[in-house]
């Protein structure tokens, strides 16, 4: 992924995109991260590099794409792939502003319909509702990894700005109530940990800076981060202090690629013939149990849709023009409209909420136990059987809410059953009722397939020749420690 | 509160913003002349639409709050 992200990236550079980073000019430290101190190996090059208001690559990319004869449609909700014998010939949905329904034939599908949140503060995530998995697992497809939760994390005063991700590859020192310094390894549970043991609040901790780390965060802000939401909550990294930090930014996302629709080559070729996979929906196993670097999500982007795209035109070469199952059709044209029908029934956004309370705090999501998750899945499943099938809307924009919703329940529902079925601790997958790594029977990727209206999981073994040694002692084997873990 | 203003003196009604805003906040008045906060309650504050603004009519604040937590809704 990495090695093909820098061609893709030269793509970019071809077309004309403008990047404030020289990244020719740089050395291959300074690809690799900004903070020496505290975060080796936080930035994956080069992608890891740009700006996070970097705006300037969608235009040029859609260009590109025009160029090349496609025809782009804005502000439309894709609510279902539509199948005909087995394969998957197109999708529905809805513009933005109208109750109109588009039907989109096609000989290959790529979605790339992102992560999944549960709506949650501060990661600017909220659209990406688990629509892709839910629209693919409706279809048929496999789902993989979502026992892996992303562990984004945010200043308390402001939770909704994304302030402190401005700053944290920059200046990555955080301590608890104590005054001690978190020991982690990059986006890991070490907060979660921290706050389970009754020792936040968390702080970010200014304070702690030298002169350096002010040198290199105010470089930081000037070069890839964006000023303005910096000064916009009076952050003055030259003035120190110590900041409060919250969880569960990311609430309900999963490691880009390590979730999403299994893919079965390099090609984003998923389980469904027709179907391809592209984006932080690609289930590709590339990134692994941890978040493994910043800019891994885009860099995954690049290489994974320039992939499916060529392995989609392959497929669509040789495939028979697209017909339509009209009582499939029907069907699914049921669905998309139902919320807009009913008389009485629930608001999505309130619905949501619901989700959000059960599903972010740290004791459900984070430091997980058999019972809880159990306890949280009887709750997502009262939502799924009696709430979501009741949602009202007022108007389109409502009734995209409505799917979304809808997607955001059963993506909490996949997590939940992931997370039960995953019966030991691995990367950000922490069980307190079993705090340790299981090899070799856990050595293996979680799936979740849809079999008589329910979902199946399904253990599919990481091949052999990937497996560490076992031959070493387990304390050796790993050197991230769990709580309550037993290393002999 | 998220999506504060839209300064209607100085929107230009390029609607940039509208397809600029990934959570539909955004749409063109009746007239389609100008760009008004539809459904503020869905901004997530991520602050595109003022990026994009090629007049800086638009003002996003970091505060945002939630919904009190009702029996039903």
């Amino acid at each position: 992924m990495l090695k093909e992200s820098w061609p893709t990236f030269q793509d970019l550079v071809a077309w004309n995109v403008e990047f404030p980073v020289e990244i020719d000019k740089m050395n291959d430290y300074e690809r690799v991260t900004y903070s020496k101190k505290y975060q080796p190996a936080f930035l994956a090059p080069p992608f890891g590099k740009l700006p996070l208001r970097h705006r300037k690559t969608a235009p040029v990319l859609r260009k590109q794409a025009e160029k090349a004869g496609a025809k782009i449609m804005d502000r439309i909700t894709v609510t279902d792939l539509l199948k005909q014998d087995g394969q998957v010939v197109g999708a529905i949905g809805f513009p933005a502003e109208s109750y109109d329904l588009y039907i989109f034939k096609a000989k290959a599908t790529v979605i790339s319909g992102g992560n999944s949140c549960f709506r949650s503060p501060g990661y600017h995530t909220s659209m990406l509702t688990g629509d892709a998995d839910g629209m693919a697992y409706r279809a048929g497809a496999e789902i993989t990894g979502k026992e892996f939760p992303d562990t984004h994390f945010n200043l308390a005063n402001y939770p909704a700005w994304k302030s402190n991700a401005e700053l944290y590859p920059a200046y990555f020192y955080f301590t608890d109530a104590e005054g001690k310094y978190i020991e982690h390894s990059g986006m890991d549970l070490s907060m979660a940990f921290t706050v389970h043991a009754g020792k936040g609040p968390v702080l970010y901790d200014l304070d702690a800076a030298t002169p350096e780390d002010v040198a290199s965060m105010q470089e930081y802000i000037r070069k890839r981060a964006n000023p303005v939401e910096v000064e916009r909550i009076g952050l003055d990294v030259s003035r120190g202090g110590k900041y409060q930090v919250i969880g569960g930014s990311a609430a309900g996302y999963s490691d880009p690629q390590t979730s999403g629709i299994w893919v079965i080559d390099t090609k984003g070729t998923t389980s469904l013939p027709g179907l391809y996979a592209a984006g932080d929906c690609c289930g590709t196993r590339a990134c692994g149990a941890i978040h493994t670097a910043g800019g891994w999500g885009l860099a995954g982007a690049a290489v994974t849709g320039k992939r499916a795209g060529a392995g989609a035109a392959e497929y669509a070469l040789q495939a028979e023009k697209p017909v339509i199952d009209e009582e499939e059709l029907a069907r699914l044209k049921k669905i998309v409209y139902v919320p807009a029908e009913r008389k009485g029934g629930f608001s999505p956004r309130w619905v949501t909420q619901l989700l959000q309370n059960t599903m972010t705090p740290y004791f459900i999501l984070y430091i997980k136990h058999g019972e809880r998750l159990q306890a949280a899945l009887t709750i997502v499943e009262f939502l799924r059987d009696h709430l979501v099938p009741k949602l009202m809307v007022k108007d389109a924009h409502e009734l995209r809410l409505a799917h979304e919703t809808k997607n955001m329940v059963f993506n909490a529902e996949m997590m939940l059953r992931s997370s039960l079925f995953r019966t030991e601790s691995r990367g950000v997958h922490y069980r307190e009722d079993y705090p340790r790594r299981d090899d070799p029977p856990w050595l293996a990727w979680t799936k979740i397939k849809e079999e008589q209206g329910r979902m199946k999981l399904l253990k599919e073994p990481v091949p052999k020749e990937w497996w560490p040694d076992l031959s070493k002692p387990y304390k050796e084997r790993y050197d991230l420690r769990f709580p309550g873990e037993s290393v002999e | 509160m998220s999506i504060e203003r839209i300064d209607p003196e100085l929107c230009t009604g390029c609607g940039i913003c509208v397809n600029s805003c990934p959570m539909d906040v955004i749409r063109m008045d009746e007239e389609g002349e100008k760009a008004i906060i539809k459904y503020p309650e869905d901004c997530m504050c991520c602050d595109y639409c003022e990026y994009d603004c090629p007049v800086d009519a638009i003002y996003v604040s970091p505060e945002k709050y939630a919904p009190l937590m009702i029996s039903w809704c």
